[in-house]
């Protein structure tokens, strides 16, 4: 079992004109035994650490060392088959012309491990997975959940310190794709093996990992708990990417040692924290999520707003509040609780809940 | 565990890389040097002398106009077939259509020399047996065809290079989507409309580019230009070039000529690439339904007929015609009086020069292709799985060689090695290189075509559970590589145990091959012996398909096409 400790670490792809940075000086401490994912939206150089993590890739700067022991450094890279680690592909990559044995114990047998114990754990690598019995099928016999624990038993069986996973459920159907999130993160608890996990499911990074390393642009923006980057993401970006969210315009009318207070559109108020350097006057804006938005009929000393249109969604009810100033509110409420459109309602929001950045003046994403 | 990895090492892959790589520049690279700088190296220094003379000499100017004549009929009269029959099997319910694929394919695959050879029995001015018996038997000495002419040359250039047409016509018409033929039906265009404004405009630059496959290999042939166009005094560009190396051997001008063929081959091919690279919108239509076969009622059994003509003059004519030489005593009109397989125990067991000739051919054979293949896989390996710098240059090097006419390979390695200190004319060596380099362009195909069915995730896993690189070679790449390395190998060792144009020149006593000894023996008028060595020459053609069917194909091949290249 092993951390990573990543530093300074920069790849660009291409030259001249096509040249783009996939990755720019990303700084990563990843802890032994943790669960750790790599979460953005496609190129944003998700993919480009975890191969550079492998050492598929060369970096044009930074080092990456494993337990004190450097793996990568630009033209210096120990080759991937030296480095001990496990990698499940996003395409499960499982050879299809070796049975489910064949592909299981190909590294043991790289390994030199006797016949007779690669037999014994190449069983229970399987029974890991759930796949005894299925030794001597070919690949193409299998559904795709079960390649992918192939995929998975292949790795294992190695007994890696650390395991990569490229987007492993992404092929999965949607049900298939839950179940095999719990089991994955029950593996990782029970072999303690360090998941190095890249996605651009929130709701897989948010389930699965121990920290959540969000990126976007080849640029690390946050790296917290799935807690800390839900509900305090470090800027719009990670508030935008880690779930729905409503972004409002507001002004700062009070501040005083990192507090204030907020005027919204329609007559909202907030007391938030601020971020630092916001003084009063200052435009700023403010995420609010959609379940922390409260709805009541009828009049009250709260702002107001209009229903404009409802969802239903089965296990809750969305709602678009309209308020007088014309700004939308996307709003998620208990489904028993129901308006109708037209109707007037009351409009608290949960101040703690929200978050405040400050005006951008060009929008990044 | 903890010391940092050492900033390089040689490693078992860059052997084989450097190793692939040196080959391509001594199989391709450097004799084409050579053949450059030999045109251009005169008895006073670096000039154009050479150029000025076969551009100006009338033997020079009148070769390169046959072979554009020849060239250009040949073109013209393969595209009106391959079309034909192409239209025929993709889009009507002619019957047959079987029968007119394997028409096609055998067309193919059949040694253009020995076609030519077979009609020269049929139709030469005094023997050929069709003309004695119009003269003889029928009284018509009018009814007379002389295949010593042009008109002669032409027909038994087009029996071998109407596949082409046919090939590309009819693979692009059949990936034609349907919906776009149905999508202007509905909107109330005729059939014949259709075809002239949607379909038509679709195929053409596939049709347009087999013609000019079908005009770059018919000007190549060295075979049937030699043995129909000698005769009749039609010198082209490879027999003026053979010519050349009569004694004294002129190389100077022989490098000249070539380069000035290779020009003609390379511009016709330029055109050909850019004419195929306009067909993509023909197979970027999605799974659309198969196209509506045609009701052509009465008309199919004129296009049926059609076919049957051209199945019995390609195949029937020449092979039967080959065998019946074969088993006869003497060719003539009664040459069925007295059937005999002496001739078989003649070359087979009695003459040493055909024994020794099959044996070379079969070495040559085998060992061209093992090459051709392995090489291919590494080249392919180098342009798909490394960021080597220049691997895209690698990748063009490896296709030059079709641009080159089998006689002028044999030109530029001649240049090549006798500037060597190693002397490898007249041996075996010379053959194989001449082999390899010709044919490489095949093999990278293949390997470059099937690794890119390999998803690279395949070997990255291996890689990363600790697989070196020979590992992982050995246990993922090859094995899944394989049935497109035995399609790689066929392609390279059918036309090698056929190959005439290159061998005539680099061929000796040692080292002569089966398509040399039966030019050879046809050249000193052994009619039958000629016939029986034709026979066996496409009796080892048909096993090496069959072998290389059985050995590539089955199991693995559909289990590596389930899946794996995914995402």
């Amino acid at each position: 079992m092993a951390g990573i400790s990543i530093k300074g670490l920069s790849k660009r792809f291409g030259t001249g004109e096509t040249a783009f940075a996939a990755l720019s000086e990303l700084d990563l401490e990843i802890e032994n035994n943790q669960f750790v994912t790599l979460l953005g939206p496609s190129g944003c150089g998700k993919t480009t650490t975890l191969r550079l993590i492998a050492g598929y890739l060369v970096p044009d700067a930074g080092t990456i060392h494993a337990d004190e022991r450097l793996l990568s450094a630009p033209g210096n890279v120990v080759p991937p088959e030296e480095r001990g680690m496990g990698m499940v592909f996003q395409n499960y990559a499982v050879w299809p012309h070796k049975t489910v044995y064949e592909n299981v114990v190909f590294g043991l047998k790289l390994r030199k491990v006797p016949a007779a114990a690669a037999r014994r754990k190449v069983e229970e690598a399987l029974a890991l997975v759930n796949l005894t019995g299925l030794e001597s099928r070919f690949p193409n016999e299998l559904s795709g959940g079960q390649q992918q624990r192939v995929a998975l038993a292949r790795s294992l069986v190695v007994e890696p310190g650390i395991l990569l996973l490229d987007e492993p459920l992404s092929n999965l159907d949607a049900k298939l794709r839950e179940r095999m999130r719990s089991e994955l993160k029950q593996l990782q608890r029970r072999t303690g093996i360090t998941f190095v996990y890249v996605t651009h499911d929130q709701a897989e990074a948010l389930a699965l990992s121990d920290k959540v390393a969000v990126m976007h642009g080849g640029r690390l923006q946050q790296y917290g708990t799935p807690r800390e980057v839900y509900e305090r993401p470090a800027n719009r970006i990670v508030a935008d990417f880690m779930g729905l969210m409503n972004l409002l315009p507001g002004k700062v009318i009070a501040a005083r040692n990192g507090t204030g207070s907020i005027a919204l559109p329609g007559g909202l108020r907030l007391d938030v924290a601020l971020p630092d350097g916001t003084a009063e006057g200052d435009a700023v804006e403010v995420v609010v999520r959609p379940e922390n938005i409260r709805l009541r009929s009828g009049n009250g000393s709260l702002a107001q707003a209009t229903i404009s249109d409802r969802t239903f969604l089965g296990n809750l009810s969305e709602y678009y509040a309209t308020l007088p100033t014309g700004e939308v509110l996307r709003v998620q409420t208990h489904p028993l609780q129901q308006f109708a459109p037209g109707e007037s309602v009351a409009i608290d929001i949960d101040a703690a809940q929200c978050s405040v950045f400050r005006q951008e003046v060009e929008s990044i994403s | 565990m903890h010391r940092a990895a050492p900033r390089y090492r040689i490693r078992l892959e860059h052997v084989v890389m450097g190793a692939a790589v040196a080959a391509l520049a001594v199989l391709v690279v450097l004799p084409i040097g050579s053949l450059i700088l030999g045109s251009l190296l005169g008895e006073e220094g670096l000039g154009l002398g050479h150029y000025a003379e076969v551009l100006t000499g009338r033997l020079y100017v009148s070769a390169l106009k046959n072979s554009l004549v020849l060239g250009a009929w040949t073109g013209l009269i393969s595209l009106l077939i391959g079309v034909v029959l192409a239209f025929a099997v993709s889009r009507t319910d002619v019957p047959g259509k079987r029968l007119l694929q394997i028409t096609a394919s055998l067309s193919y695959l059949s040694p253009p020399f020995l076609t030519a050879i077979a009609f020269v029995y049929l139709f030469s001015p005094n023997a050929g047996l069709v003309n004695v018996f119009a003269r003889e038997v029928l009284g018509l000495p009018w009814l007379h065809f002389n295949i010593f002419s042009m008109t002669g040359l032409v027909l038994v250039t087009v029996l071998h290079t109407f596949p082409y047409v046919y090939l590309l016509a009819s693979s692009a018409l059949q990936s034609v989507d349907a919906s776009y033929e149905e999508a202007a039906q509905i909107l109330g265009a005729s059939k014949f409309r259709t075809a002239l404004s949607i379909t038509a405009p679709l195929v053409a630059p596939a049709i347009l580019s087999g013609t000019l496959l079908a005009f770059v290999n018919a000007i190549a042939l060295f075979g049937s230009q030699a043995i129909i166009g000698l005769p009749g005094r039609i010198v082209t560009l490879p027999t003026r070039i053979y010519a050349l190396f009569d004694y004294p051997p002129e190389y100077g001008l022989a490098s000249a000529l070539s380069l000035v063929f290779v020009v003609i081959t390379v511009v016709a091919l330029y055109l050909q690439r850019a004419f195929l690279a306009r067909r993509s919108f023909v197979t970027l239509a999605g799974k659309g339904a198969r196209p509506q076969l045609m009701q052509l009622g009465a008309w199919r059994w004129a296009l049926f007929s059609f076919g049957v003509l051209v199945f019995l003059v390609a195949i029937v004519a020449p092979y039967a015609t080959l065998i019946a030489v074969s088993i006869s005593k003497s060719w003539g009109l009664d040459f069925w009086k007295g059937l005999t397989l002496a001739h078989y125990k003649f070359i087979l067991f009695d003459y040493n020069v055909t024994q020794r000739a099959i044996l070379n051919s079969l070495m040559l054979a085998t060992a061209a292709a093992c090459l051709a293949v392995a090489l291919g896989a590494v080249i392919g390996w180098i342009d798909l799985r490394t960021t080597l710098p220049g691997r895209r240059l690698i990748d063009y090097a490896s296709l030059i060689p079709l641009g080159l006419p089998g006689i002028v390979v044999a030109v530029a390695l001649i240049q090549f090695w006798l500037r060597m200190p190693i002397a490898l004319y007249g041996t075996l060596a010379i053959l194989l290189l001449a082999y390899v380099g010709r044919y490489i362009p095949l093999s990278v195909r293949a390997a470059n075509a099937s690794l890119r069915q390999v998803d690279p995730s395949l070997e990255e896993s291996a890689q990363i559970l600790g697989a070196r690189w020979s590992t992982i070679m050995r246990e993922v790449t090859l094995p899944l590589i394989r049935p497109g390395l035995f399609a790689g190998w066929l392609l390279v060792f059918v036309p090698v145990i056929q190959e005439l144009s290159a061998s005539i020149l680099l061929f000796s006593s040692g080292s002569i091959t089966l398509a040399v000894a039966v030019f050879n023996l046809y050249e000193t008028g052994y009619v039958e012996p000629v016939a029986a060595l034709a026979i066996i020459n496409m009796i080892i053609i048909g096993c090496a398909i069959l072998l290389a069917n059985k050995l590539g194909g089955g199991g693995i091949a559909q289990r590596t096409t389930g899946q794996g290249a995914a995402a």
